[in-house]
This record gives C-alpha cells, sequence and structure tokens, in this order.
C-alpha cells in the first residue's frame, strides 16, 4: 500500500572531484544517508539511488530502501572528462525501469526527485543537450542542481535543473550544508505524500552558505 | 553547553537568557534551551505579521489563563505544551514554552544497538504508526502494548476537547504535532501557536497529509478568496483526531486501501485518496477500497488484513465512532464525533480490556467481544478459565435500576473507582483528589475471584433482595455468578451484577 519516492542523486566523480571535495560529498552522502535513517518517514517511502560519473558512468547504488543501503567511498579517477551527458542518457534508462508507474494491482510510485552535483561542465556537451531537454519530459517532482567551486558552469545546469544552487567554495562545510538542505528537501518530500497543500510540498530554504542562482 | 548566552525581554516583563545553538527546527521556528533548562525558547524564522502577533498575545494570555488558570488547570500542563510568553529580540519574534517532558524522547531507540541511532530523539507518532516501523526498527521496550494507545488516544481526545471548548481549532492535529511516549501512555498536544478561532483567526495551514479532512483536501486547488473553499476548523480537527486514533490502535491508514483513481497521475491519485473520492477501507457496503495485504511487507501484512482484524475488535463504543467517523461523517463533517465522544467512548473501553495471556503478543491486551469464549484478535490466544464480567446499573427512581451501557472486565489486581460506583463521577480533568483513588480491587485467590473492599462504607451483598448483607471495609466478597452487589456512593446508588463467562 505504500508507495515508493525514489530520489537519484548524480554526483560528479571526475578527477578535479579529488582531494577534499570528494571527501566532503563522501561524508555529505553519509551524513544524508543517516539523517533519512532517523526519519520514519523516509524510511518508509524513499529509495535513494546514486549514480557517479566521470570518464564513465557508474551506478553505484541502485535503488534501494533507506534501511538496506550500504553505501562504499566514491574513489575519482586521477584526471579525464565529466560525462554529465551520458550519465543524464543512463539516468533516463533507469526511469524507464525503475518507476513503477502503470500497474492494476499495486500503487504507482511518487514522482522521483533528482539532485545533480557538478564541480565543471560536461565533456560530452551535444549529447548533454539533448538528454537536458529528455530531462525535463519526464515526470520529476523536482530536479535540484548543485555546483561546487569556481570553475564550475552553473548555466548548463539550469538548462533542466530548477534551482540550481552554487558553493562558492568546495569545501567540508559547504558541502555538508548542501547535503543536509537535500535531506530536509527528501523529507520533506516523503511527507508530503505528493499532496501539493498550501506549500506543505515546497522544499526547505536553502541554508545561507548556499547561492540559489536564479 | 559552551555556547554564548543570550537574553530577551518577553512581553510579561520578564528576562530570559537562552543558549545560542539551535537544538531543533520545525517548519516555521528554531528552537533554543532556556538557562533555566526547564523551558526552551522558539524564534520565528520570518517576521510576524500583525495578525499573527495578536494571535499569540491572545493564545499566551486569555486563553491560557481560560484553560491553565481554571480549577484544576494543572492537569492541562502534562497534555499541552502551550506557550506562556512573547519575546522579541529586535528583529525577529519567539516564544517561551515548556520544555518537553523526558519521556517524549527514545530511552532506548532501535533495535540492533540503535542502528537506526535516533536515541533522544522525539518520539514521533509516525514511529509508532507502521507495523514495520514499529516492530521491525524499534527497540521492544518502546513498543507499548495496547492498552497504553487507548489511553494516548483518551488523553488527546481529551486535549482536544478542551481547546474545542474554548472555542479554538488546533487546524494541524498530526503524528508531528502530538507527542507521545507509548512506553508510559502519555501524549502532549504541541504546535499549538497556528490555532485556529472562527470569524478571527484564521488557519496559517492546511495541515498535514494524512490527516486532511476530505472536504479540504478537495478544495486545496481553490484560491484563498473562493467561496467554495473549506479551511480548517473544529470540524476537520475532528477528522484528524479519528484517524490519529485508528491510526495507533491498527497501524493502517483509514482510506489508504486498495483503490486507484488515477493509474498515470500518482499525485492526483493521491489527492483524490484523501479528497473528493476518500472511502474507508473497511466501509461496510463497499469494499472496492479494501486493503490488499498480500502486496505488503511481512510485518505490515497482518494490521493490514481488515477482514483479520476488523475495526470492530475495538469494541462497541470506538466501532460506533469509527463508524461515524469514516462512514457517515467522512463527506458529512457535522456528523463526525466530537473529541467529548471519542474521550467518553475511550473511558469505557478501557473498562473493557482484559491482558492476553501469551507474553508475545504483540498487543498484551485486547478488548473483550462479549462471546463466551473470547479470544485474543492480535494473537488467537483464547483465554483461560472463569472470566468475571461486572455490568452496571444505576438507580433512577427508588428501587429501580437501569443498565448504564457499562461494563468492568475484572483480571488479576483490577481496581474498582468512584466512577465505577458512581455515574456522577467522570475520570477526567474535574477529578475530585477524593475520588481519585481505588475504592476496591479483585484478586485471583484459591481458584476463586474476590472483590476487597477498601473504601466503600456501604456495600452490600443484594443478591437475595429481602435479605442485603453489608460487607465492611477490610471484608472480601467472592464474585459468583448472579451476584449483585449494591454500593452507596455519594448521593447515588449503583448496583453491580456479575456475570462469569
Amino acid at each position: 500500500m505504500n508507495r515508493k519516492l525514489p530520489v537519484y542523486l548524480l554526483i560528479d566523480s571526475s578527477g578535479s572531484m579529488n582531494g577534499e571535495p570528494i571527501i566532503s560529498v563522501n561524508e555529505g552522502l553519509r551524513a544524508l544517508l543517516s539523517a533519512l535513517r532517523q526519519d520514519p518517514y523516509a524510511l518508509e517511502t524513499v529509495m535513494l539511488s546514486v549514480i557517479t560519473f566521470d570518464r564513465d558512468v557508474k551506478e553505484i547504488l541502485p535503488l534501494t530502501a533507506v534501511e538496506d543501503v550500504q553505501l562504499d567511498d566514491i574513489v575519482p579517477p586521477i584526471s579525464g572528462p565529466t560525462h554529465l551527458g551520458e550519465a543524464l542518457e543512463y539516468l533516463i534508462a533507469r526511469y524507464h525501469t525503475d518507476i513503477n508507474r502503470k500497474s492494476k494491482s499495486s500503487k504507482g510510485d511518487f514522482s522521483p526527485m533528482l539532485f545533480v552535483m557538478t564541480d565543471g561542465k560536461p565533456s560530452d556537451l551535444q549529447l548533454f543537450n539533448e538528454k537536458a531537454q529528455e530531462i525535463k519530459q519526464l515526470n520529476f517532482a523536482s530536479i535540484i542542481g548543485c555546483v561546487a567551486g569556481p570553475k564550475a558552469k552553473k548555466e548548463e545546469l539550469l538548462k533542466f535543473a530548477d534551482p540550481v544552487v552554487s558553493l562558492e567554495s568546495n569545501d567540508s562545510s559547504s558541502f555538508s550544508a548542501f547535503f543536509k538542505w537535500v535531506s530536509d528537501s527528501i523529507t520533506a518530500g516523503s511527507r508530503s505524500g505528493g499532496l501539493e497543500v498550501g506549500g506543505a510540498n515546497k522544499l526547505p530554504p536553502p541554508p545561507a552558505e548556499i547561492n540559489i542562482v536564479i | 553547553m559552551s555556547s554564548n548566552i543570550k537574553t530577551v525581554q518577553t512581553f510579561a516583563g520578564d528576562t530570559i537568557s537562552y543558549y545560542d545553538e539551535i537544538i531543533g527546527s520545525g517548519t516555521m521556528k528554531d528552537v533554543y534551551f532556556t538557562t533555566d533548562k526547564k523551558h526552551v525558547v522558539a524564534f520565528y524564522r520570518d517576521p510576524l505579521e500583525q495578525n499573527a502577533l495578536e494571535r499569540l498575545k491572545m493564545i499566551t494570555g486569555a486563553y491560557h489563563k481560560g484553560i491553565f488558570e481554571e480549577k484544576n488547570g494543572n492537569y492541562w500542563n502534562n497534555l499541552f505544551c502551550w506557550p506562556t510568553d512573547i519575546v522579541f529580540d529586535g528583529k525577529l519574534h519567539g516564544v517561551v514554552l515548556p520544555k518537553y517532558h523526558q519521556q517524549y524522547f527514545f530511552e532506548h531507540g532501535s533495535i540492533n544497538n540503535d542502528f537506526l541511532a535516533i536515541k533522544n530523539r522525539e518520539k514521533e507518532g509516525k514511529w509508532f504508526s507502521s507495523p514495520t516501523n514499529r516492530f521491525s526498527r524499534l527497540d521492544k521496550r518502546e513498543w507499548g502494548d495496547w492498552k497504553n494507545y487507548l489511553r494516548i488516544g483518551l488523553l488527546v481526545s481529551r486535549a482536544v476537547r478542551r481547546m474545542h471548548a474554548a472555542g479554538l481549532a488546533h487546524s494541524d492535529l498530526s503524528y508531528k504535532n502530538v507527542l507521545i511516549s507509548p512506553s508510559s501512555g502519555n501524549a502532549c498536544v504541541i504546535d499549538v501557536d497556528g490555532l485556529v478561532v472562527p470569524d478571527k483567526f484564521y488557519p496559517d495551514v492546511v495541515g498535514t497529509p494524512d490527516f486532511i479532512a476530505p472536504e479540504v483536501v478537495a478544495t486545496t486547488h481553490l484560491s484563498k478568496e473562493d467561496e467554495k473553499k473549506v479551511l480548517p476548523s473544529r470540524l476537520t480537527d475532528r477528522h484528524a483526531l479519528a484517524v490519529l486514533i485508528y491510526q495507533y490502535l491498527f497501524l493502517r491508514h483509514p482510506l489508504r486501501g486498495k483503490k486507484i483513481h488515477d493509474m498515470d497521475d500518482p499525485e492526483r491519485d493521491e489527492l483524490l485518496i484523501m479528497g473528493e473520492k476518500a472511502l474507508f477501507i473497511e466501509h461496510p457496503l463497499d469494499n472496492s477500497n479494501t486493503t490488499n495485504p498480500s502486496l505488503a511487507r511481512p510485518a505490515d501484512k497482518f494490521w493490514l488484513d481488515t477482514r483479520k482484524l476488523p475495526y470492530t475488535v475495538a469494541g462497541p463504543y470506538l466501532s460506533k465512532l469509527f463508524k461515524e467517523a469514516f462512514v457517515d461523517g467522512l463527506h458529512h463533517p457535522q456528523k463526525r464525533p466530537t473529541a467529548n465522544d471519542w474521550e467518553q467512548a475511550l473511558i469505557k473501553t478501557i473498562d473493557l480490556i482484559q491482558p492476553c495471556s501469551n507474553k508475545e503478543c504483540l498487543s498484551q491486551w485486547y478488548v473483550f467481544d462479549n462471546s463466551k469464549k473470547p479470544i485474543c484478535p492480535f494473537c488467537d490466544t483464547p483465554y483461560k478459565g472463569q472470566l468475571p464480567v461486572i455490568n452496571l446499573y444505576s438507580e433512577r427512581g427508588e428501587g429501580r435500576f437501569i443498565p448504564d451501557d457499562h461494563r468492568l472486565m475484572i483480571y488479576k489486581n483490577q481496581s474498582i473507582f468512584p466512577w465505577h460506583v458512581d455515574r456522577n463521577i467522570t475520570p477526567n480533568e474535574r477529578l475530585a483528589p477524593k475520588d481519585s483513588s481505588r475504592v476496591g480491587y479483585c484478586i485471583f485467590h484459591d481458584n476463586h475471584w474476590l472483590f476487597v473492599n477498601e473504601k466503600l462504607t456501604q456495600l452490600f451483598d443484594a443478591t437475595e433482595a429481602e435479605e442485603k448483607k453489608k460487607i465492611a471495609i477490610g471484608d472480601t466478597v467472592e464474585l459468583k455468578d448472579g451476584l449483585k452487589l449494591l454500593v452507596k456512593y455519594n448521593h447515588s446508588a449503583r448496583l453491580l451484577l456479575v456475570q462469569l463467562v
């Protein structure tokens, strides 16, 4: 009888994330997971998936109930491109197979949430542009972008994400604030039960350290 | 605590000092501990509108006074977390509140050495309202038994009854705004700063999903100015209260069945399930929204099976109200039971429960089903031995005793209270201290059920109408089938007719 709320995290694991950024992301993911486990609504509804992208796209966590999630640290390659377009293409395929929509016997899932985080710009721009348009046609409840650090390009994520938040620096404190916000957003999503009631389904305001680009 | 201490002036003219470290955040407020360790200050993150400030002044002023300064007003301190004063730090307003009692924080948390790390966190109702959350995730010592959930329902009903009597509506009764402690059987209504006064203070929010009344859900899309838009009120509180009680007792939502209204759009489907098309999963004449336990998780299967565990296991008084709330009154708000109805029904139901002899039973208590062979509906363990039931009759006119529609199940160490021997006494906040302790108790001794008289000066065995025998204080009487006990207490008389099942 319980509808599921699928949540996808797309995380940049390209070479530039090495060092403090990826350490912060790994910590952020762990904090996110424990926050969701402390929430009785999220435990009942949220399914979490983590997909990383660098030269390759990897589904390091297939859609899993938060209680059962086992997360390994993300280890980026030493260098290489950022295949965000390819990641979106992979995500679209997952969307079509993962999401339980029409079924006579059981209720469909809630519209999924998507969080995309990158510290650079897509290397496969043509594919990216194409898939960004395609993603917008799908039924996501919200798509939130996050650009971290000085080199990140907000314009690209704005093509399909709203809002896009910007972390001025990619140090651990801004990452942890961001992941706290992500978990608050997911928690709010799992509580709202899809009801758009008087702002109940609105995302919580982002923390002070984060700029909303638009 | 190493954080800085700040001070702020209250409207009442006091100075409050608090630690400048957020201990918790709600949807609208950030909360800080005061240095006296007994209170918290909750600052609104956004500036308050004039109307909201006026409302707070009423809540901390006249309404607080009306409820807490009445006779026995202290009683309400356990049932409400009510703001007592307003502060202003030059930019933002806040309220001063009593700190939550320690029992509302997890003492043991989750299983496997608290694998979810929830020890010392608030016991939000949602933890106890799905079978998987309660039985597969929480430590056994946190579960609470069915008797305690009945008591929690009773206390919440009583709190809501008091608010409604004052002309106030809570407007957002939900798991989040009612703290419960199933292990100790207590409850406390919080977040009363958004309460609604008809024609004066309007609701800020429409409520929390799962608890919003169907007529409110069905009109959420309308603009504020639209006359057809339904806003939270005492009538919608009644719906939320019924859902809370049902959910605590049966661990399922009364409107979440198998029926699908929109195959393509789950969000719209939810709106219909909870709104326009809302249908009780146990509707006696329309089973199209019944549950489908075969699709449920293992721990949920039993509780979702409404054939195995229908709402009627809650006994006659509560069943009547569940029907009124979810069949007759679901789309007819005026027909919904009042908080007072729930309170009275729960008081009587608590007299109908008996312990289950199965130590592993998840509920530990169940309501007597009026049959000759009672069986626990939660674990199918039959009752062993003889079961005494006391039927209560009150004197209306000389020597005429009319049934009170009230029975009392006897179990080991069951107490008899003044409200069992005098129909004019109701166990609630108005109970006089002299009436709050027991007048006698029952024991099972040498294969006999005995009643021990502790305080009744005028207790008679009236089985033989012509030959009443006085039972003195300290004496016992065996509870035999057909025994009639006559009690004169205050100025009324009650007859207790014993049945042995």
